[in-house]
């Protein structure tokens, strides 16, 4: 196992392995976190919002058949902290996502890693 | 009186309990948790994770794994002789030769926001067997549920039901330390979470016992010896969280001193009712250096679960999910005015329901 204990910890305070708040606002046993899935699609929805900002995109399936994909991501200040602001992601917005997907299939998940319209990554 | 009659012989069974040899049965694999008593205190039985690793596995879906848990890394139990939280307060008063009486001009500053927590109020570095012996029959059993729960994806988090954290989670999670001489306030507030502790340091005392009733945070009081704050708390509302989950019978003793950039300090838990003697964790705060307006504390409410329908539910296979537009009983988590949203839905309801009544009865909806 490479989990480190208390991986939430500030780095200093991991030295003396101190456990500090789990920021997660809730488990996230539904998802598959044992593989990530690269979505690609147009943004139709930014949601800058607590307790989680979500992004909808518009995703082609093979087929031509189109399936609004939703993408959980973290809190405000946790997306802050990694550079997403009010204005990171528009509709109409191509976006690359890569996510947890949902365990039971459908078109959704927690996000790992973004790549934005203009290239740029936040992880 | 010893409040703690079991807490010499628990003493030592920690020290002698036998490693069960390899069982077949383990956390992760059992079909009657309850059958397996025999093997609780067993780190294999945990396949040698610590708490916080099973705790971790729905995040990174490993269930199961072999985990790091070191046996004797950190001692869960109290160094000190003490049966009773107010024993041990009054006899750290006693050494403070009454206490400190500060002024706004001699008090330590402690401002800042800081980020840490405790070492091993969840059972720390060691595996979650260590966790069994620190705990009265009817707690090591809910313990080991919990574990079981969680090492095949069934997590109860009090967040993803908006419940507050309660008492050992503000203890963990505290961040600002606002200290004047009669008075100490610890916050923490941001995504989920919204604590506040009011500590008296002012000589005034506890509620007296006619008005005493457990609250999320109990009740604290305190003194200064010196440059360090000590605090005891009593009425605290039993709930999930330290070792296991703590009933209203817990009081603690914590002692908070600010070197250099952390607030050091340590608690120490009496609660016969769940511990066979007292636990007890160090804490360490470290202050924050990211000075960000953005990242200020914010103050949030816990709005996922409260809306018309659980947006985080237990499903028909026993396991946490989510519902998604255009789920039934799917509900908006971010929706500004949930208020309207309830009013509109409930608006629409009632129309359908005296349409109803019309094509029926005309049965006043009074009636």
């Amino acid at each position: 196992m490479n989990k480190q204990y208390c991986i939430h910890l500030l780095a200093a305070i991991a030295a003396y392995g101190f456990c500090g708040p789990v920021l997660s606002h809730h488990s996230h046993s539904m998802f598959d976190h044992s593989r990530a899935v690269e979505i690609t699609g147009t943004v139709t929805e930014f949601l800058f919002r607590n307790p989680h900002v979500y992004l909808y995109l518009d995703m082609e399936k093979e087929g031509g058949e189109v399936v609004n994909y939703w993408v959980e991501m973290s809190n405000i200040p946790n997306m802050i902290r990694r550079g997403i602001g009010l204005r990171t992601f528009q509709p109409g917005d191509v976006v690359t996502v890569h996510v947890y997907p949902l365990k039971d299939g459908r078109p959704g998940g927690n996000y790992a890693w973004v790549v934005a319209a203009d290239g740029t990554t936040y992880d | 009186m010893n409040r703690y009659p079991t807490a010499k012989i628990a003493a030592l069974v920690m020290g002698i309990l036998p490693m069960v040899p390899g069982t077949a049965q383990d956390i992760f694999t059992t079909e009657d948790f309850r059958a397996d008593r025999e093997h609780w205190a067993d780190p294999a039985y945990y396949r040698n994770n610590t708490v916080f690793e099973i705790r971790d596995m729905d995040r990174d879906s490993d269930f199961g794994e072999e985990g790091t848990g070191r046996v004797g890394a950190a001692d869960l139990a109290s160094p000190y002789p003490y049966t009773s939280a107010w024993e041990h307060y009054q006899a750290w008063l006693a050494e403070a030769n009454g206490g400190t009486r500060h002024t706004r001009e001699s008090i330590p500053d402690w401002s800042g926001r800081y980020g840490g927590g405790w070492d091993r109020l969840d059972g720390g570095p060691n595996p979650a067997s260590s966790v069994v012996p620190m705990l009265k029959p009817r707690y090591q059993e809910a313990f080991v549920q919990d574990m079981v729960a969680l090492g095949t994806g069934r997590t109860w988090g009090a967040n993803a039901f908006c419940f507050p954290g309660g008492f050992a989670t503000a203890i963990r999670d505290a961040e600002e330390f606002i200290v004047l001489p009669h008075r100490v306030w610890i916050l923490s507030a941001g995504n989920n979470r919204n604590y506040i502790r009011w500590i008296y340091t002012d000589g005034s005392g506890h509620t007296q016992e006619d008005f005493q009733y457990p609250k999320w945070h109990g009740e604290s009081i305190g003194f200064w010896d010196g440059d360090t704050l000590v605090v005891h708390t009593n009425q605290v509302r039993g709930w999930k969280g330290a070792l296991t989950e703590f009933s209203d019978a817990l009081e603690t003793v914590e002692r908070y001193r600010r070197v250099g950039d952390t607030i050091e300090g340590e608690i120490t838990l009496y609660d016969p009712e769940v511990l066979v003697r007292p636990a007890f964790s160090r804490l360490a705060y470290e202050l924050d250096t990211d000075t960000r307006p953005e990242l200020r504390p914010l103050y949030n409410s816990c709005t996922d679960s409260n809306g018309p329908a659980p947006k985080i539910h237990m499903d028909e296979r026993g396991i946490l999910n989510e519902r998604l537009q255009g789920d039934p009983l799917y509900w908006d988590a971010t929706d500004p005015r949930p208020w309207a949203t309830w009013l509109n839905e409930s608006d629409e309801r009632y129309r359908r329901y005296r349409e109803g009544l019309d094509t029926s009865d005309n049965e006043s909806p009074a009636n």
